[in-house]
């Protein structure tokens, strides 16, 4: 066995010759023979006197106070606490029997804004042995009420740092991660001859973290993932995002989408370190080390600069004393030898804890920060943007440490690494898994608080030279209305904008020029199709684009397919939104014949109610509720049933004329949107329901607007969608190097405008 | 590398701009909030109609929004203030600034009146109104002598800075400025999002540049023909100046 202890080091020449002080930062302490003895010395220590304080945090009465914030930063502190109690134990017992007591998972990444898991009771029994939450107060008073009980191990999870979690480059990795989920699923389907596979694109996109700029809004998705490819999920920008799914598939390091960090690594790696669980933890369980020599370890990935700011934090699990450790954390590139402490070669940065010293690629640090040892979290934070990287101590930042202009050159790969030198030597790295102690969401909403007055102060007045930057907004907005065909709201706005005028001319004689909103046959026609759509009118849309604009669908098979699809899908909505109707005055009547049997409602049966409904006895058992009427039953089967027929038999003309073509894309969409007849209601399907969403119809309109407007010899797009594009661009090519982009998304802006209520 | 032939239009970066998928959603969504937000109760109707969105609540205070903006642009502030009250009766209270702001313009609107007759109504509303808020503020002080200068100046012969005092773009100005206060304080945003996203554009492509970041010489809002179209004919808005 290769014991690097006894190989000659390669590297000894980056040693300063003879310096009196010990060159390497770690000076020489008494060695231990068994460090291990001193640890498990640990267990046998008397219970910690606070510890009875922590049980009623981790038991919870009902009546406790809920916490406001998950994250703030007496919470993480706890959670970390939890953690290093847990890594101390499992060090102590020997990574035994730690699954008698909580779930092996718990300590794993949480799901992407996943509450915390449960703590239970069953954390008492290594908690009374555990010595390091003598380290943390209970006075925070933790409700423990904010922590879901019953969330149990969180599958396939997506790491997912708080800090990032906005950000477009999380938003790519989010993207290429649900579609392996997604390619792998289907895989799994396929073999189970399933047919319900779909794509979440629509729903996912979003959530808290949206895809960023490139991603599409909830319409614009459905209708493109027929384009792009069976693995791409839908509301993804295509060009893009199966370029990503593509490549990470194939290659796991690759330059355009590196994963982040989120293991120790098992291979990059001395050999006197251990790498423990799961990869979370590593361990000096080598022989001592001499003055010159450490055991160091990088994470599975580098980190990347898109992100902007990097963070990580390492909690020392050592027991005993902090003479009895020399940990140094910070980060190297992947050409750094393993048998040196980070900081002390080129191509290395470290903060060391014996000494309080940095070391910026040389032997000799400066004095930076305080010692750390046993119980001490210490983070490394690396500023692409500025070029500088700092650390925190307990949550503390400790300033900047090094400036670095070459961070950020992508060359240049950093790796999160951390260097031992002592036998026992443990710690357990947060790459953002968990809770930081350090508020680094703060830092990185100062961080973007920064770049938005840069942007809040920027000259608009280059877009278009002529025009002042509100005028050059009402030109935005009326070329959309009039390029899109919305013909009554252009008119009214030119209206609106002329009245404006109007005021603000100071002589009322003055003859204000109208804004001439041109007849536009074109826009009308379009906006009638629209409509048309829009309303589920499909037949119509048909009909109105056959006898306006004949050619266009014949040249864009395409979006004929999709309309086609439509009014499939539109017929089992129809039949669905009876259905549904059908329950609720069910409902209703049971509940009207509870209170007052009077009641003979003759219009029970009008579906052009259109859905809204009441919500009338929703509180009653369906079951009670839906036998008491018979005769209503009846009479409503038959309609349903005429409708599914009808939908049948639409279906199966559709699946015969496209039964010849060839692309995987068209056949799999027709096995998607069949497999809803499978459904009694479809709607009620939170799977499938997404098929039948009104924003379906949406983005069947554009796609047929824009193959017009093609055929029209019309840009495709209006002003303000290339204006929108092109920030997009343009932000990816400032972030590449972790620069300004890094920090701002389009996204952010689009979701700042206040949701729409849905139907 | 700057050649302005034909084909430096097919640049890389406008291949990748045309890959960007620019959602109609996310647009409308856009459009409807600007319309909203700066009160065009009209259009925002009719938007809402024809693209079949949901405004995410209706404002009841779109249409008095749009009056403030219309008395504002007319010149007529009292009855902007009036209005202003009425839906939301402690914004004057409790931004002195703004209530300086618009008595300012209100005095400028009485000394245009008053153009070479009778000054008593315009300095009377100074002492009484202006001079006891004024007092509290240097820059307010400043602006008050400012504007009351136009009391003994000629108005065909000011001074730049002066004459700025009575061009429209005053009563723009001040509009806005309450607009903003507005919406700061009922949606706690200061502007629509288009505008955030016009300037959000303007600042990468400038820092982009100044990156020395590989973009054609001009980056178009809209290519060819439209261009033309765009900037000139179908929608002639004239410029205040």
């Amino acid at each position: 066995m290769a014991n690097p202890f006894q190989q000659p080091h390669g590297s000894s020449s980056f040693m300063g010759g003879g310096d009196s002080a010990s060159p390497s930062g770690l000076p020489p302490t008494q060695r231990r023979t068994s460090y291990a003895s001193v640890l498990s010395g640990a267990t046998s220590l008397s219970r910690p006197p606070r510890a009875g304080t922590f049980s009623h945090l981790l038991n919870p009465s009902p009546d406790s106070e809920p916490h406001s914030s998950l994250y703030t930063a007496a919470q993480s502190r706890f959670l970390d606490a939890t953690a290093s109690a847990q890594q101390a134990r499992n060090a102590a017992s020997g990574m035994a029997a730690a699954d008698d007591y909580m779930p092996s998972s718990l300590w794993g990444p949480p799901r992407p804004g996943a509450r915390l898991p449960l703590f239970s009771r069953a954390f008492d029994p290594y908690l009374n042995r555990d010595p390091m939450l003598l380290n943390y107060d209970s006075e925070d008073g933790l409700g423990g009420s904010s922590l879901v009980p019953g969330s149990g191990p969180a599958p396939a999870t997506f790491l997912s740092p708080s800090y990032l979690r906005d950000s477009v480059f999380l938003g790519k990795l989010r993207e290429a991660h649900n579609a392996k989920i997604l390619a792998d699923r289907e895989g799994h389907l396929l073999l189970h001859h399933h047919h319900h596979h779909h794509h979440n694109g629509a729903k996912t996109q979003s959530g808290p973290g949206g895809a960023g700029g490139v991603s599409s809004g909830s319409g614009g998705g459905s209708a493109h993932h027929l384009h792009g490819g069976s693995k791409l999920p839908s509301g993804s920008h295509r060009g893009v995002a199966y370029e990503l799914v593509e490549k990470t598939l194939a290659a796991e390091e690759d330059d355009a989408l590196s994963p982040l960090p989120s293991r120790w690594s098992r291979d990059d790696k001395d050999g006197g370190l251990e790498v423990m669980n799961d990869g979370y933890e590593v361990k000096y369980v080598g022989r001592p080390a001499s003055d010159h020599e450490a055991c160091a370890i990088r994470a599975d990935h580098y980190m990347p600069p898109q992100c902007g700011v990097y963070y990580y934090e390492v909690t020392i699990l050592s027991g005993g004393k902090r003479e009895d450790t020399a940990i140094g954390v910070g980060f190297a590139s992947k050409s750094v030898a393993l048998q040196r402490a980070p900081g002390w070669e080129p191509e290395s940065w470290g903060y060391h804890g014996d000494d309080g010293h940095c070391f910026a690629a040389q032997n000799v640090g400066k004095s930076y920060g305080p010692k750390f040892g046993p119980k001490d979290t210490i983070g490394c934070l690396i500023n692409f943007r500025l070029g500088h990287a700092l650390f925190t101590k307990n949550g503390d930042e400790l300033g900047i440490a090094f400036r670095d202009v070459s961070f950020k050159d992508a060359k240049g790969k950093l790796y999160p690494t951390v260097g031992m030198k002592k036998q026992g030597d443990h710690v357990y790295v947060n790459f953002g898994q968990l809770p930081f102690q350090y508020d680094i969401d703060g830092y990185m909403k100062k961080q973007q608080k920064m770049i938005s007055e840069n942007i809040k102060n920027a000259d608009t007045s280059k877009l278009a030279p002529s025009l002042s930057e509100s005028e050059l907004i009402q030109q935005l907005v009326l070329q959309f209305l009039q390029h899109d065909g919305y013909v009554e709201t252009a008119r009214a706005f030119a209206e609106e904008i002329h009245a404006e005028k109007k005021a603000l001319s100071l002589n009322p004689d003055d003859l204000i020029p109208g804004i001439n909103i041109k007849d536009d046959e074109d826009a009308n026609n379009r906006q009638r199709i629209r409509r048309a759509v829009l309303e589920g009118d499909i037949d119509q849309a048909l009909k109105f684009t056959k006898t306006f604009y004949p050619n266009v669908l014949d040249e864009n098979e395409q979006v004929y397919f999709r309309l086609r699809c439509r009014k499939f899908i539109e017929m089992i909505r129809k039949e669905a939104e009876y259905n549904l109707l059908l329950e609720k005055r069910g409902l209703a009547a049971a509940a009207t014949k509870y209170f007052k049997r009077e009641e003979d409602d003759e219009e029970m049966f009008d579906v052009s109610g259109g859905g809204g409904g009441g919500n009338v006895g929703h509180n009653w058992d369906a079951d009670n509720a839906m036998d008491t009427d018979d005769a209503f039953d009846g009479g409503a089967a038959a309609e349903v049933s005429q409708l599914s027929q009808e939908a049948l038999a639409y279906g199966m003309e559709l699946r015969s004329e496209f039964s010849t073509d060839p692309r995987r894309e068209v056949s799999k969409h027709l096995d998607e949107i069949f497999a809803l007849i499978a459904y009694p209601n479809p709607l009620k399907v939170k799977e499938v329901a997404h098929l039948l969403d009104r924003s379906g119809r949406a983005a069947v309109a554009e796609e047929l607007n824009s193959a017009i407007l093609m055929s029209l010899g019309k840009s495709s797009r209006a002003a303000l969608e290339n204006l929108y594009a092109q920030t997009c661009v343009l932000l990816e090519d400032l972030r590449q190097d972790g620069g300004d982009g890094a920090f701002v998304t389009v996204q952010h802006i689009i979701d700042e405008i206040p949701k729409p209520s849905l139907l | 590398m700057l050649t302005a032939t034909p084909a430096s239009r097919e640049h890389a970066f406008e291949a990748r701009v045309a890959e960007v998928k620019a959602p109609k959603s996310d647009m409308n969504a856009l459009i409807l909030d600007y319309l909203m937000f700066e009160g065009y109760s009209e259009t925002a109707a009719n938007f809402s109609k024809e693209a079949n969105l949901q405004p995410a609540r209706r404002d009841p205070t779109i249409r008095a929004r749009q009056a403030i903006t219309i008395s504002i642009y007319l010149g007529n502030i009292e009855t902007a203030i009036t209005d202003l009250n009425e839906i939301d009766p402690q914004i004057l209270d409790e931004d002195p600034a703004l209530h300086f702001y618009l008595l300012r313009l209100q005095l400028v609107e009485l000394i245009r009146k008053c153009n070479g007759g009778d000054i008593t109504p315009a300095l009377e509303f100074a002492t009484t109104k202006l001079a006891p808020r004024a007092a509290m503020n240097s820059e307010w002080l400043k602006e008050l002598e400012k504007t009351m200068a136009l009391l003994i100046f000629p108005h065909n012969s000011l001074a730049p800075e002066l004459a700025a005092l009575l061009n429209p773009d005053l009563r723009l100005k001040t509009s806005r400025q309450v607009q903003e206060a507005l919406m700061m304080r009922r949606t706690k945003r200061r502007e629509a999002a288009i505008r955030e996203l016009i300037k959000m554009r303007a600042w990468a492509e400038e820092t982009a540049r100044a990156n020395k970041l590989d973009l054609p010489d001009r980056i178009e809002l809209l290519q060819d023909h439209d261009f033309a179209k765009f900037y000139e004919g179908l929608i002639t808005i004239p410029t205040i100046r």
